[in-house]
């Protein structure tokens, strides 16, 4: 940081990240229906309007129950999967894993595509529980990669350890591996939650008509009148990420302070 | 110690990893409150073996047997061992005595009784009130010590002990092993070491198997194999031995006549000779310890040897002479302490060299 250019090149880093994030409060807030300086005045309008929005409050539940069914299913198919290529070694792992991986490179569209075309040439009718179905494929490979650190740093004779004592198989898991790698089942859930909240192909394939949170601002950002709440909307949702967030380091240092393993970076 | 009855027993213990053959036929017993070592370089088998014990691994074909008990198909968590592992494996989320108390959580006894159990436990090996405190605190000594505490609280037949020493600093693995000595005697369970330290493992055991490539190479007390070695590979991996050609010119009535490189003709007993053929020329071994420089006016007890001092190395306590012996390539390595009076000799030194045929190995 000696150098003025590079201290000028990391502010303006920051400013193209996060001005357009600032501006969604000022325009919440703000009494008018043009997002323009200059500014009218203070109102609360934008907010009550959204929370009287009936569509919104469903495209919300919908959203939710998806990102939570989202986030349970794909860490604990990330469990399976992590522990799996972690501790054992059988034919085919690589491919296997590969495989598994696959989703995190493809492209959301094709996935998407190729989803709603088997659903409904086996005739799944689309609902939010086809759109649970396409965010666990896309959520799992980046589940699998944070509770792979979480297993491979689980040193194995702990596990014997406890077999040793007298445990067996499902309390040693139980008493022993859960508590250990806890704090990445909890990062796990929580990037797997927000991945699944604000994806939007996958959800406007396979949601049919009924509305998820992405879906429904992307259909509403062509009524300006409507822009103002969607503003409200968006602070909302950042104030929740920041909260999410949080939580998830608040956790993970916890785990960290009571089990004395060293900090190897976080999330802040 | 010989009468006392076997505790572990292996039968041709085979154990393969896919084509590779890590255990080529063990039979050995281990005896009811003993301390034995399975000693060996890395790679040997050692600690193979010691988790066979524990049912950890499987084995390929033989049987290991425990208080006269086949293993097969008893699993870990069913045996009557316990073990130290060499990460301590302490639970870090849990409190020092949760952690000596783990094996209790399954015993019917009350909450009372259990944490007098522990508390007696955690005296015993000298951490006494440091239950409550957290496990991933403590110093490796002292998780040593955990680890100790909790697998013993259980009252195994056996405990087994994965290196467990290895991750010490040198002051107090020294003074771990003679706590576990005295710890062993007091409980008198039998315990199963598995060590690379060959000074460790002559320390701590009663008895020791030396082991290369998933074999048995000696088994023996530990005075047994540093005196009379059954190979010139049990030889070089146990202390320090010194080697010269040698051939074998006679043998009767429970003597054999040899001839070596610097020392001449003379005669040695049948049972100075290994059992195990060296193939190839034979050769006789001694021990550094076993060979005395003469000072001025001194006289063999035995016979001498005349040579010159090529390297010195000095220790405090002993010095390491390097002599070269008439008529011999090799300096042979020579101990000697520095008691008072006796001075370092310098390099280049001439000087007689005093030893006795009945401190030889003979290996053919």
């Amino acid at each position: 940081m000696k150098l003025p250019s590079l201290r000028i090149y990391a502010f303006a880093y920051l400013a193209f990240l996060y001005a357009p994030i600032l501006l969604l409060p000022i325009f919440a807030f703000n009494d008018g229906t043009i997002i323009a300086f200059p500014l009218k005045g203070f109102t609360l309008d934008w907010f009550s309007q959204m929370f009287a929005n009936d569509t919104l409050g469903r495209a919300v539940r919908n959203s939710m129950i998806i990102a939570g069914s989202t986030a349970v299913l794909a860490t604990a198919f990330g469990i399976f999967a992590a522990r799996a290529g972690t501790r054992f070694s059988f034919p085919g792992k690589g491919p296997i894993m590969g495989l598994i991986m696959l989703p995190l490179v493809l492209p959301e569209i094709m996935i998407g595509g190729s989803l709603l075309l088997v659903l409904l040439a086996i005739g799944i009718e689309l609902s939010i529980l086809t759109v649970i179905l396409g965010h666990v494929l896309i959520a799992t490979p980046y589940t699998i990669a944070i509770l792979n650190t979480a297993f491979a740093s689980l040193d194995r004779s702990l596990e014997e350890a406890a077999y040793d004592l007298g445990e067996g198989k499902l309390s040693t898991f139980r008493l022993i591996t859960l508590p250990l790698v806890l704090p990445g089942i909890i990062s796990s859930m929580l990037i797997a939650f927000t991945i699944s909240l604000d994806e939007f192909i996958i959800a406007f394939f396979l949601a049919g008509n009924e509305p998820t949170l992405p879906t429904y601002i992307f259909s509403q950002l062509r009524f300006p009148k409507q822009i103002p709440m969607i503003m409200a909307l968006g602070t909302c949702l950042v104030l929740l990420s920041i909260i999410l967030l949080t939580i998830a380091e608040y956790v993970r240092r916890r785990g960290l302070k009571k089990t004395g393993a060293k900090d190897t970076g976080g999330f802040l | 110690m010989n009468t006392r009855a076997p505790m572990i027993e292996f039968q041709d213990v085979h154990k393969y990893y896919g084509e590779y053959h890590a255990l080529r036929g063990i039979t050995a017993t281990i005896r009811a409150g003993e301390f034995f070592s399975l000693l060996g370089p890395s790679g040997c088998g050692k600690t193979t073996l010691l988790r066979t014990i524990a049912g950890f691994e499987g084995i390929s074909s033989g049987a290991v047997l425990i208080d006269g008990k086949s293993m097969e198909n008893v699993p870990a968590n069913k045996r009557p061992t316990n073990m130290v592992f060499q990460s301590y494996a302490i639970f870090p989320h849990l409190t020092v005595a949760q952690n000596v108390g783990f094996g209790l959580r399954r015993d019917a006894r009350s909450k009372a009784e259990k944490d007098k159990l522990v508390e007696e436990a955690l005296e015993m090996v000298g951490l006494k009130g440091y239950g409550p405190r957290a496990a991933h605190a403590m110093s490796g000594g002292q998780r040593q010590r955990v680890a100790l505490a909790r697998a013993l609280i259980l009252k195994p037949k056996v405990l087994l002990l994965d290196e467990p020493l290895s991750a010490l600093d040198k002051k107090i693995r020294e003074q771990m092993q003679v706590e576990l000595i005295k710890l062993q005697r007091e409980v008198g369970i039998t315990f199963v070491l598995v060590t690379h330290d060959q000074e460790e493992a002559l320390v701590m055991s009663d008895r020791i198997a030396v082991m290369f490539e998933g074999e048995i190479a000696q088994l023996a007390d530990p005075e047994t194999l540093y005196r009379r070695p059954n190979s010139r590979r049990v030889a070089d991996f146990i202390g320090v031995m010194n080697f010269l050609p040698a051939s074998v010119t006679g043998e009767a009535n429970g003597h054999i006549q040899v001839e070596a490189a610097g020392l001449g003709a003379f005669e040695i007993e049948a049972a100075q000779a290994s059992a195990a053929p060296a193939g190839g020329q034979a050769s006789i071994g001694f021990r550094p310890e076993t060979l005395t420089i003469l000072y001025e006016g001194q006289t063999p007890l035995d016979r001498e040897t005349p040579g010159t001092i090529e390297e010195v190395v000095y220790y405090g306590d002993m010095t390491y002479y390097d002599v070269k012996l008439d008529g011999v390539d090799v300096p042979v390595r020579i101990s000697m302490r520095n008691v008072f009076g006796r001075p370092v000799l310098d390099i280049g030194t001439r000087t007689r060299v005093a030893w006795s045929p009945g401190a030889l190995v003979l290996f053919r």
